[in-house]
């Protein structure tokens, strides 16, 4: 396979006296689109809070490189320092910027700014031209919706422009928050063609979704949690047929636990 | 050493009972309605000037203006009736700022609950300035409650009314924490506090609770300013400011603690009479001459906020953090080059065509404008409310003044100071990225007493009461300055001055807004955990900004400098940056045409002139009055302020016009009331108005 891009290690997070995150370690190759799954409350969105600086882990052996990104750890980089490396991410609840049209969610996360560019901006009057925002909203047919405000489209456009939002500084690897909740089915299917071009345009992709489908039907690799804890890996095909992950997720089967669990939830 | 100290520690028991009794009132306000209610001392210290004067002569004195606010009650008001009186007063006052003021504000942004208590503080103590007789005539005879017989406590003498007082709130501490902790009523104040959705689900109405609440509240504070008068004095600005240091301490206590709040007040009162202990003595030589003796003793709070606040923030909020509300909108600057031209020739006509009282008022109008641009900038764009820009301000004012008679030339000393602003705006801003919301706004408050007191108040920096005059701006041979003899005052060759400086600015702020750093702005208001996703440095983008608005701040307290013959601290009062905030916020805080409204609204500025010219100056006498009421009217109903509610008019105009089927500019031109609007409605700019004026 090609370069590993995001190696993670022993990965724990404590909130409070609950361990909500406990040794989690897998990687992402270039060119891969990973799969997180789990129920509620598994620690999914934990885990990509932690590796996109939002929660900070609680094991810190100043020593050991619990993520490493490109080579190089970056435990202890700031959430945009992460972000600026080509470590994008979007949010289960998109976080919108409400406040500005579709272009300007992406024109925002386009460049970073240097500390000259408050003045530079202050004397030149003029919008620059940005071809990235551009070429995103086309990729993801928003162009027409491009002057409008979040809170005019419709959830399945909000969607895209949280990815969109992701896209535009061009990340190595996009890590989403759970993309296809409140999709239709018929948005659910375009979302998951968009999933499987991203490779070929260089970026790599970790998924954490509710939606055994999309997750099974795009997804490379796939890592089950459960309790904090990776309980499973594999292929999709393996992940279908495994016995811990069909007791611990999809609820069927012999064991006492008994979770039916659909997209749309909430995670902890 | 400590013994020759002790009198002074004991006697500030008093002064730290009633810090502490405002503390125990705030706590109780922010755990039941989740509000910090800046109004809290001013509320106090109205129903202390009502409860004097009906122990006086047994009138009621209410909070209103315009209707006869007096009621003569009783012929002999007796000391348990002027108690009961104020208790029911306050807690009326209570039931009613609740009901009135929070309640409606419960799902606002803090922005609107802030800009709301300042309203009310400002309306309250301009009721007791208007309404309570002052002078030597009418002075009521404020008789006090308390025994004011020395007794010796811990081998010390100290006044009996102050370890009464203190007696009270230890008590009120008590009867609360118990209240809390024992009662089913303290259970449903927490539980709605937890979840105001999950309390109404289980049949608590967070109504109720709030009501109660702040009517418990109000009461502990009447009494408590009340009881302190013999000791602290009585008076609408300084009192309404003790609401200061009792945030202070209800910080220490998290907010949460009455046992840690009424013992942080009661320190701070007692650190706070050391201070002056201390200052008072002619053997304290190490303190320079520079620094104000009263101003140690008000910094002392000051410091104890910051440490609190600074130790308790975070630098991005947390997942739980709900920034659903709403703020009030910044739409994209538009037509920029037309509005730009439109009022730079109206104003440059004015200013040739004005008498000299209309020049000056213009003048005015133009130096408010650019310090409320400052406010647009952080408070609108990045959503930071400072309360700190007057005070940024009033260093510049100054520092150009000394720099000049230093003999700098004009153009390099308004630059120095301007920069000078700029880095005290800087420093501020460093604690300030930690905290955010209501936080903030007591972070720059605090900063701002702290600048007024310990430096602009300096007689070395400032001159003391006296004011310092800058000598006259002269570049290349040209006089700018803005004095001349009879009816050649207020020169216009200043007010142009004047006019590019605010004429640059704006232009610059809309390029901002336009630009890249105005959508991180807007994104880091928006919603900060998402601007870091996107690459944003946060903390950068903060004070990025505060450098800008207190750059442009910086600007205005220079022009405010060459524009009078003598400046003083009192221009740079914290009670001038609440009204600078309130009429930003009344104009359209995030707008540009906003801060030009709020600098048309300034106090002195065109509309005073005129609105006083129509009603025999009776219009200034209300000012901020009405401005206070405006406040609060306006954050409950109308966030975006006056640019907002044009904005929105001439879009329904524009939408009704097109829904009756006409071309819009035929319509126009038939001659519908705001024409101006319909066209450039879009547009940030005011539109209508003051077309002869601006």
């Amino acid at each position: 396979m090609s370069e590993v891009i995001l190696q993670v290690r022993d990965l724990s997070v404590r909130y409070g006296g609950v361990l909500a995150l406990s040794s989690v370690s897998f990687d992402v190759a270039d060119g891969q689109i990973v799969g997180l799954i789990g129920p509620n409350g598994a620690g999914k969105t934990t885990c990509i809070d932690a590796l996109s600086g939002f929660t900070t882990p609680s094991a810190r052996n100043p020593s050991f490189s619990y993520i490493s990104f490109l080579g190089r750890s970056i435990d202890r980089l700031s959430p945009q320092s992460r972000v600026r490396l080509g470590f994008a991410r979007t949010f289960q609840s998109l976080e919108l910027f409400d406040d500005l049209t579709v272009r300007d969610n992406l024109r925002v996360a386009a460049a970073t700014p240097t500390w000259i560019s408050t003045v530079t901006d202050a004397l030149w009057p003029k919008r620059k031209v940005d071809a990235a925002v551009d070429e995103v909203l086309e990729l993801l047919g928003l162009d027409s919706f491009a002057e409008d405000r979040p809170e005019h489209l419709s959830n399945g456009q909000r969607h895209l422009v949280a990815v969109g939002r992701a896209l535009v500084g061009r990340p190595r690897l996009l890590l989403l928050d759970e993309p296809a909740a409140g999709l239709n089915p018929s948005e659910t299917v375009e979302l998951s063609k968009l999933l499987r071009s991203l490779p070929d345009r260089g970026v790599s992709v970790l998924l954490v979704d509710h939606d055994m489908s999309l997750v099974l039907g795009v997804c490379d690799q796939v890592h089950v949690l459960d309790f904090g804890s990776i309980i499973a890996s594999g292929t999709p095909e393996q992940i279908r047929s495994d016995p811990l992950v069909i007791s611990a997720y999809l609820g069927q089967g012999s064991s006492g636990v008994d979770e039916p669990v659909v997209g749309g939830g909430s995670d902890s | 050493m400590i013994g020759e100290y002790s009198g002074f520690i004991l006697a500030g028991l008093g002064g730290g009972a009633v810090v502490a009794a405002l503390a125990l009132g705030l706590v109780l306000t922010n755990r039941a309605t989740g509000v910090i209610n800046f109004a809290f001392g001013a509320m106090g210290m109205y129903v202390a000037f009502a409860y004097f004067q009906f122990r006086d002569n047994g009138d009621l004195i209410l909070p209103v203006i315009f209707v006869p606010s007096r009621i003569h009650l009783l012929e002999t008001p007796t000391l348990f009736t002027a108690l009961l009186m104020a208790v029911f007063l306050s807690a009326a006052l209570g039931a009613a700022t609740y009901w009135l003021v929070f309640r409606p504000l419960r799902r606002a942004p803090a922005l609107a609950s802030v800009v709301a208590s300042l309203g009310l503080m400002l309306y309250l103590q301009e009721v007791v300035r208007l309404n309570f007789p002052t002078g030597s005539a009418a002075t009521v005879v404020r008789m006090g409650v308390l025994p004011e017989r020395p007794v010796r406590f811990l081998g010390t003498a100290v006044t009996a009314n102050r370890l009464l007082l203190v007696v009270f709130v230890v008590l009120a501490t008590v009867a609360l924490t118990a209240l809390f902790r024992y009662t089913k009523f303290g259970l449903q104040t927490r539980a709605a506090a937890g979840s105001q959705k999950g309390a109404m689900l289980v049949g608590i109405s967070p109504d109720r609770i709030g009501l109660i609440n702040s009517m418990i509240a109000t009461v502990i504070a009447g009494i408590a300013v009340i009881l302190i008068e013999p000791i602290s004095g009585l008076d609408p600005i300084t009192t309404s400011l003790l609401v200061l240091p009792a945030l202070a301490a209800a910080l220490l206590g998290g907010l949460s603690s009455f046992t840690i709040a009424t013992c942080a007040g009661l320190g701070i009162g007692m650190l706070q009479s050391l201070i002056l202990g201390y200052t008072v003595k002619p053997s304290t030589s190490w303190i320079p001459d520079w620094v104000p003796r009263t101003g140690l003793q008000q910094a002392v709070p000051v410091i104890l906020v910051l440490i609190a606040l600074v130790w308790r923030g975070d630098a991005l909020p947390d997942r739980a953090y709900l920034v659903d509300k709403r703020l009030p909108s910044s739409p994209t600057p538009r037509h920029v080059a037309l509005w730009t031209l439109l009022l730079v020739g109206a104003t440059s006509v004015a200013l040739l065509g004005f008498d000299a009282p209309h020049r000056q008022a213009l003048i005015v109008t133009m130096v408010s404008a650019l310090l409320a641009l400052s406010i647009v900038v952080i408070t609108g764009y990045v959503g930071q409310i400072s309360l700190a820009q007057l005070a940024f301000a009033g260093v510049a004012g100054f520092t150009v003044i000394n720099v000049a008679n230093d003999g700098l030339p004009f153009p390099l000393a308004a630059l120095v100071a301007t920069l000078v602003a700029t880095a005290v705006g800087v420093v501020v801003a460093l604690p300030a990225a930690r905290v955010r919301g209501m936080s903030l706004a007591i972070a720059t408050l605090a900063m701002a007493v702290a600048l007024e007191q310990l430096v602009l108040s300096s007689k070395g920096f400032s001159g003391g009461v006296a004011g310092r005059s800058a000598p006259r701006p002269v570049l290349f041979g040209a006089d700018f300055g803005i004095s001349a003899r009879g009816a050649d005052n207020f020169r216009p060759i200043f007010g142009f001055l004047v006019l590019g400086v605010l004429t640059v600015s704006c232009l610059m702020v809309a390029n901002l807004r336009r630009n890249r750093t105005g959508l991180r702005w807007l994104a880091v208001r928006s919603n900060e955990r998402a601007a870091a996703a996107a690459g944003i440095n946060v903390a950068r983008s903060k004070i990025g900004a505060f450098a800008v608005s207190s750059c442009i701040a910086g600007l205005a307290g220079v022009l405010l400098a060459y524009s009078t013959s003598t400046l003083s601290t009192n221009s740079f009062m914290v009670i001038g940056a609440l009204v600078a905030l309130a009429l930003t916020y009344l104009g359209g805080i995030a707008s540009i045409g906003g801060a030009l409204i709020a600098g048309l609204l300034a106090q002195a500025g065109l509309f005073t002139l005129v609105a006083n010219g129509g009603t025999d100056g009776k219009a200034g006498t209300y000012v901020f009055a009405i401005s206070g009421l405006g406040l609060i009217v306006m954050a409950i109903f109308a966030p975006d302020g006056i640019t907002g509610a044009v904005r929105q008019g001439a879009q329904r105009l524009q939408m009704s016009l097109r829904m009756s089927g006409q071309p819009p500019q035929q319509t126009a031109l038939a001659g519908s009331g705001p024409g101006a609007g319909s066209g450039l409605g879009a547009g940030a700019g005011p539109a209508e108005g003051e077309p002869d004026h601006e």
